[in-house]
C-alpha cells in the first residue's frame, strides 16, 4: 500500500461510553473500514483479553458483568482492561498501524492511567483520538440491548442490566476539554456531534466516516451487469453493450426486484458509466420506476494494455504479467491500468454513500468493483478479495447488523 | 457524482459577530461548490447595507437601541433575503446568506421565510465563534481596513470604530441553541472545537467535511507540470513516457529553486510533495526530492486525464482518425469525454480528495502534476468559472506559487529556463485563457 498515506506515527482510537451505547458496534465498523483501506488495524477489548486468558472462566461474560456490588468481577474487569492495553502496545510496537481500545475509560482517572501507560510503554510516535458515544434516548438504548446484548444474557433481565448501567452512570465522567485530548462525541447516534482539537489526515477521515454511521439495518443489493457481447467472445474489459440474452436477464432481475422491494421507490440506486452497467440499470430501473445515479467510480477495473483481449491472448502476449498476477493478485497492477488496491481507493466514496443511506441500496456494477464492495462488508482481510465469487445473474443481498453482515444470494434464471 | 444530487435547493446561512470569518467561509464555500459544478451565489447583507444606507455608517448605526437604524438594517436584510429566495426559485441551486444573523428573532424570520417561499429547500446554519483577541485583531487588519466603510479613516480610528461596532452586536448576540431545531455546525476558534447538529443528506455532509478541513494558516502551494517529456516534444497525448533531456534539466533547476525558497533542511522536511504514478511525473519528483532530501507521495488520483482511444496519438492524428470527436471536443472541451477515457468534469470529481488534502495541510505543498490535472486544481484556487478550466494557461517549465490570502489567492508564476536556470516572473497568458481583460482583476476584489 505504498501509494496511500502511510502515517509516520501509530494511531490509537479509544472508545468511551456507558454500556449499551454502541461502542463495540462503532469499533467493529471502524476496524473493518480501516483494514479495508489498507491499514493494519485491530480491536483490543475486555472480551478479547478474556478470550486470550486461559486461566479465566470462559463461561462468565466479563464484559457484561457490570454488577457494581460484585467486587470480584470489578477486579477481574480492571485486570482484563489492563491486559488489553498491554496487548495493544505490543501490537503497535510490531506490525500494527492502528489500534482500537474498548476497555475501562469511564472516569478521568481511568483515562489518565491509560495515557500514562501508552506514554511509558510505547517508544514510537503515536497519536490518541478519543471517541465517546453518548445516548439519552431510552428507546435507542433498549434497541441496542435487544440487538446486541440480549442473546448473551445468562440469567440477567433487561431491567437488571439497565439498573446496573444507571449505577455506573453516577461515576461516569464525560470527556472534557480540560483533559487536553482530541476527541469526537457522538450524541444519539450522530444527531449531534462535537469535535475537539481534530488533527491529522487519518483522524479527519475517521471523523468523516463516523458522521455517516446510523443504526438502520437496511438491505444492500449487489448485482453484476448482465451478459455482454464481450462475454460471448471471452474478452475482458472494453465497453461492450448487453447481448440479447443479457437484456433478457436484466428484465428478469427487474422482476425479482419488483417483488423484493414491494413498491418502495426510496432506493439509493447506483451504477457505473459503462454501457453494460447503464443498460442493465435502465432495464431494472424502468421496471421499478426509479432512475440510477451513474458514477465513474463504479467503472470496472482498468485492464490497461490487456483491455479487449481474451484470456488466451493475454497468456500468449504477456506471460510475465500472468505470473506476477498469480503471485500477488491483490497488488498486481495491469500495466497502464489499475490494481485491486486502486479500485478500493476509487470505490471508497461509494462506501460512504452506502453507509450514509438509510434506504435500501442497489448497486449495479462489475466483477472487480463488486469484489471490493463485498469485501468491505464481509472480509476481514483484503487479501481475500481476488478469490471472492461474484457470479453473473445473481443478486447478492447484504444486511449489515451489529457485529455481522447477513448474506443471501439468489440466482435469477 | 454532480448530476445526481441536485434535487433539493440549499440555503446556507452564516451566524456570528463581525470579524469572525463569516465572509471568508462564505467565499471559500462558494468557490468550492462552484468548482464542483453547482450554481452557487453569495448574498452579503453588508453589501446591501452599503448600497442603500451608504458607507459612512459609524458604530452608532449598529446600536440596537437606535430605532431608525435598526429598521433600515432589517430592511436591507429583507432585501438580501428576497433576492436569495428569488435566486433559489429560479436556476440557483445553493445560496449563501452572509450576515451576522445574531439573534434568535432574525434567524427565525429567515428560516420561516425560506420554508414558506422556497420550494423544497434544505437549510444549514454555520456559526463562527471566536474569542481569541489576536485572531480578531488580525482579521480586522486584513479585511476591514480596506473595506469601503473605512476607506477615508486612518487605521487606528477605523479599528477603534470597528471594535465598537462589534460591541454593539455583542450586546444582543444569542448563540444558536438546540431548541431552535436548526441544522447547524459551530466552528469555534477556527476549528479547535466543532459542533454539528442534525446534518443529513449528501451535500450537507460534504459541506461539513469540507468545513472541518479549513484553517487560516498561510502556507504556499506550488503547482508545476512534470518536466518536458518525449511525448511533449512530439505533440502526443496520453502515454506513460519518460522525461526528455530538457525535462531532466528543468527538474534539477526546479530543485535548486526550491532549495532557495526553503533555506533550512527543517523547513524542507515540512514540504508535502504529491505527484502522480506516471513515469514523467515520478522522474521529475525523484530529481527534485533528491535535491531537497525529502520524500514524495504517489497518488493515482493525480494521473493525467485518461484520453482513452486517443492515447499516444498526436493531435494531427486524432483529427484524421477521429474527426467527429476532434470537432466535438473543440466545441465543448469541458464536458467532452474521450471514448473509453475521461472528461474534465470527471477529472474534477476525481481530484476532489486532493483539494481536501491541500486545504487541510498547514505546511507547504508541492504538486508535480500534468496539464489537465493542474488546470482543475488551479481553477479551484483561483475561482475561475468552470467553463474556463479546459483553456487555462499552465505552461511547461513554469512553477506557479499560490499563497492563499484573506479573500483571494496571491499568485506568482516563475518560468525556469532548463538550460541556464534563469528565473523570470511571468504573467498568466490571458489570450490562452480567453478571460475578458476587464475581469482580469476579479480575483483581487474584496467583499
Amino acid at each position: 500500500m505504498q501509494q496511500y498515506k502511510k502515517t509516520q506515527y501509530k494511531l490509537i482510537l479509544v472508545l468511551v461510553g456507558l454500556p449499551a451505547r454502541g461502542k463495540t458496534h462503532i469499533s467493529y465498523k471502524l476496524n473493518r473500514y480501516l483494514n479495508w483501506i489498507g491499514y493494519k488495524s485491530e480491536i483490543f477489548s475486555i472480551k478479547g483479553a478474556q478470550q486470550k486468558d486461559a486461566q479465566l472462566d470462559q463461561n462468565i461474560d466479563y464484559e457484561l458483568e457490570i454488577d457494581p456490588t460484585n467486587q470480584q468481577f470489578i477486579e477481574v474487569r480492571q485486570q482484563l482492561s489492563f491486559q488489553a492495553a498491554q496487548q495493544l502496545v505490543t501490537f503497535l510496537q510490531n506490525e500494527g498501524d492502528i489500534a482500537l481500545y474498548n476497555g475501562l475509560t469511564s472516569t478521568k482517572s481511568d483515562r489518565q492511567k491509560l495515557k500514562s501507560l501508552f506514554k511509558e510503554k510505547l517508544n514510537l510516535e503515536f497519536q490518541v483520538f478519543w471517541i465517546e458515544s453518548i445516548c439519552d434516548d431510552p428507546q435507542v438504548i433498549l434497541n441496542n440491548i435487544n440487538e446486541s446484548k440480549l442473546s448473551r444474557f445468562k440469567e440477567k433481565t433487561i431491567d437488571q442490566f439497565t439498573n446496573q448501567i444507571k449505577v455506573l452512570a453516577q461515576d461516569y465522567q464525560t470527556l472534557e476539554n480540560t483533559e487536553n485530548i482530541s476527541y469526537i462525541k457522538l450524541i444519539n447516534i450522530g444527531k449531534q456531534v462535537k469535535v475537539h482539537m481534530l488533527e491529522g489526515y487519518l483522524c479527519s477521515k475517521i471523523v468523516s466516516f463516523l458522521l455517516n454511521l446510523h443504526a438502520n439495518n437496511r438491505q444492500i443489493y449487489l448485482v453484476r451487469s448482465c451478459e455482454s457481447e464481450y462475454h460471448l467472445l471471452d474478452k475482458i474489459g472494453g465497453d461492450p453493450e448487453l447481448s440479447a440474452m443479457g437484456k433478457q436477464h436484466s428484465q428478469q432481475i427487474g422482476n425479482y426486484f419488483i417483488e423484493e422491494l414491494k413498491g418502495n421507490k426510496n432506493i439509493t440506486f447506483f451504477t457505473s458509466q459503462m454501457k453494460r452497467g447503464i443498460q442493465t440499470a435502465e432495464i431494472v430501473g424502468d421496471k421499478l420506476g426509479i432512475k440510477a445515479l451513474k458514477t465513474k467510480n463504479l467503472d470496472e477495473i482498468d485492464y490497461g494494455i490487456c483491455d479487449g483481449l481474451t484470456l488466451k491472448e493475454i497468456a500468449a502476449k504477456y506471460p510475465k504479467q500472468i505470473k506476477e498476477r498469480k503471485a500477488n493478485p491483490l497488488e498486481f497492477k495491469y500495466p497502464r491500468g489499475e490494481s485491486f488496491l486502486d479500485v478500493i481507493h476509487r470505490v471508497e466514496p461509494i462506501i460512504y454513500e452506502i453507509e450514509r443511506s438509510r434506504d435500501p441500496v442497489l448497486v449495479v456494477a462489475h466483477v472487480a468493483v463488486l469484489k471490493c464492495l463485498y469485501a468491505y462488508y464481509h472480509c476481514n482481510q483484503i487479501s481475500e478479495i481476488p478469490n471472492i465469487d461474484i457470479p453473473i445473474n445473481c443478486v447478492i443481498k447484504l444486511v449489515p447488523i451489529p457485529y455481522h453482515c447477513l448474506e443471501s444470494r439468489v440466482i435469477i434464471k | 457524482m454532480q448530476d445526481c444530487h441536485k434535487s433539493q435547493k440549499i440555503a446556507i446561512c452564516m451566524v456570528g459577530l463581525p470579524a469572525r470569518g463569516k465572509t471568508y467561509i462564505s467565499r471559500k464555500l462558494h468557490r468550492y461548490l462552484n468548482w464542483l459544478g453547482y450554481n452557487c451565489k453569495v448574498f452579503n447583507i453588508g453589501n446591501y447595507r452599503r448600497e442603500i444606507c451608504g458607507t459612512e455608517c459609524d458604530k452608532s448605526f449598529f446600536d440596537s437601541k437606535n430605532e431608525q437604524a435598526t429598521k433600515a438594517r432589517n430592511e436591507c436584510a429583507q432585501l438580501a433575503l428576497n433576492d436569495l429566495i428569488g435566486y433559489l426559485n429560479s436556476d440557483g441551486e445553493i445560496a449563501i446568506f452572509d450576515g451576522t444573523n445574531t439573534t434568535k428573532e432574525r434567524r427565525n424570520m429567515v428560516y420561516s421565510s425560506l420554508l414558506q417561499q422556497c420550494q423544497n429547500v434544505q437549510t444549514l446554519w454555520i456559526e463562527s465563534i471566536c474569542d481569541d483577541v489576536e485572531v480578531i485583531q488580525n482579521n480586522i487588519r486584513l479585511t476591514k481596513l480596506n473595506n469601503p466603510d473605512y476607506v477615508s479613516m486612518n487605521p487606528e480610528d477605523a479599528t477603534k470604530d470597528f471594535l465598537g461596532r462589534i460591541k454593539m452586536y455583542e450586546e444582543v448576540y444569542q448563540k444558536i441553541e438546540l431548541d431552535e431545531n436548526l441544522s447547524f455546525i459551530k466552528l469555534i476558534n477556527i476549528g479547535e472545537d466543532i459542533q454539528i447538529h442534525k446534518v443529513k443528506g449528501y451535500l450537507l455532509s460534504k459541506i461539513i467535511s469540507y468545513l472541518m478541513n479549513l484553517h487560516i494558516y498561510p502556507r504556499p502551494i506550488y503547482l508545476t507540470r512534470h518536466g518536458g517529456s518525449t511525448f511533449n516534444q512530439e505533440n502526443r497525448v496520453g502515454g506513460d513516457c519518460d522525461l526528455a533531456q530538457q525535462g531532466i534539466k528543468y527538474s534539477q533547476k526546479l530543485g535548486n529553486f526550491l532549495l532557495e525558497e526553503f533555506p533550512s533542511q527543517e523547513q524542507r522536511n515540512q514540504i508535502h510533495c504529491l505527484t502522480s504514478t506516471m513515469k514523467r511525473a515520478t522522474q521529475t519528483a525523484d530529481i527534485v526530492c533528491n535535491i531537497l532530501k525529502i520524500n514524495y507521495l504517489q497518488l493515482k488520483t493525480l494521473d493525467e486525464i485518461n484520453v482513452g482511444i486517443c492515447d499516444s496519438l498526436t493531435y494531427a492524428q486524432i483529427a484524421i482518425q477521429f474527426p467527429e470527436d476532434f470537432a466535438e471536443r473543440k466545441v465543448n472541451k469541458l464536458t467532452y469525454r474521450y471514448p473509453r477515457g475521461e472528461s474534465y468534469l470527471d477529472l474534477i470529481s476525481r481530484i476532489e480528495p486532493i483539494i481536501y488534502e491541500i486545504e487541510r495541510s498547514r505546511e507547504p505543498v508541492l504538486v508535480i502534476g500534468h496539464q489537465a490535472i493542474l488546470r482543475c486544481l488551479y481553477a479551484y484556487f483561483h475561482r475561475n468559472e468552470i467553463s474556463e478550466v479546459p483553456q487555462l494557461d499552465i505552461p511547461i517549465h513554469v512553477v506557479i506559487k499560490l499563497t492563499p490570502a484573506a479573500y483571494y489567492c496571491e499568485e506568482i508564476r516563475i518560468k525556469i529556463d532548463p538550460e541556464t536556470g534563469d528565473k523570470k516572473q511571468i504573467e498568466e497568458d490571458l489570450q490562452i485563457t480567453r478571460i475578458n481583460i476587464l475581469t482580469k482583476k476579479k480575483s483581487y476584489i474584496l467583499l
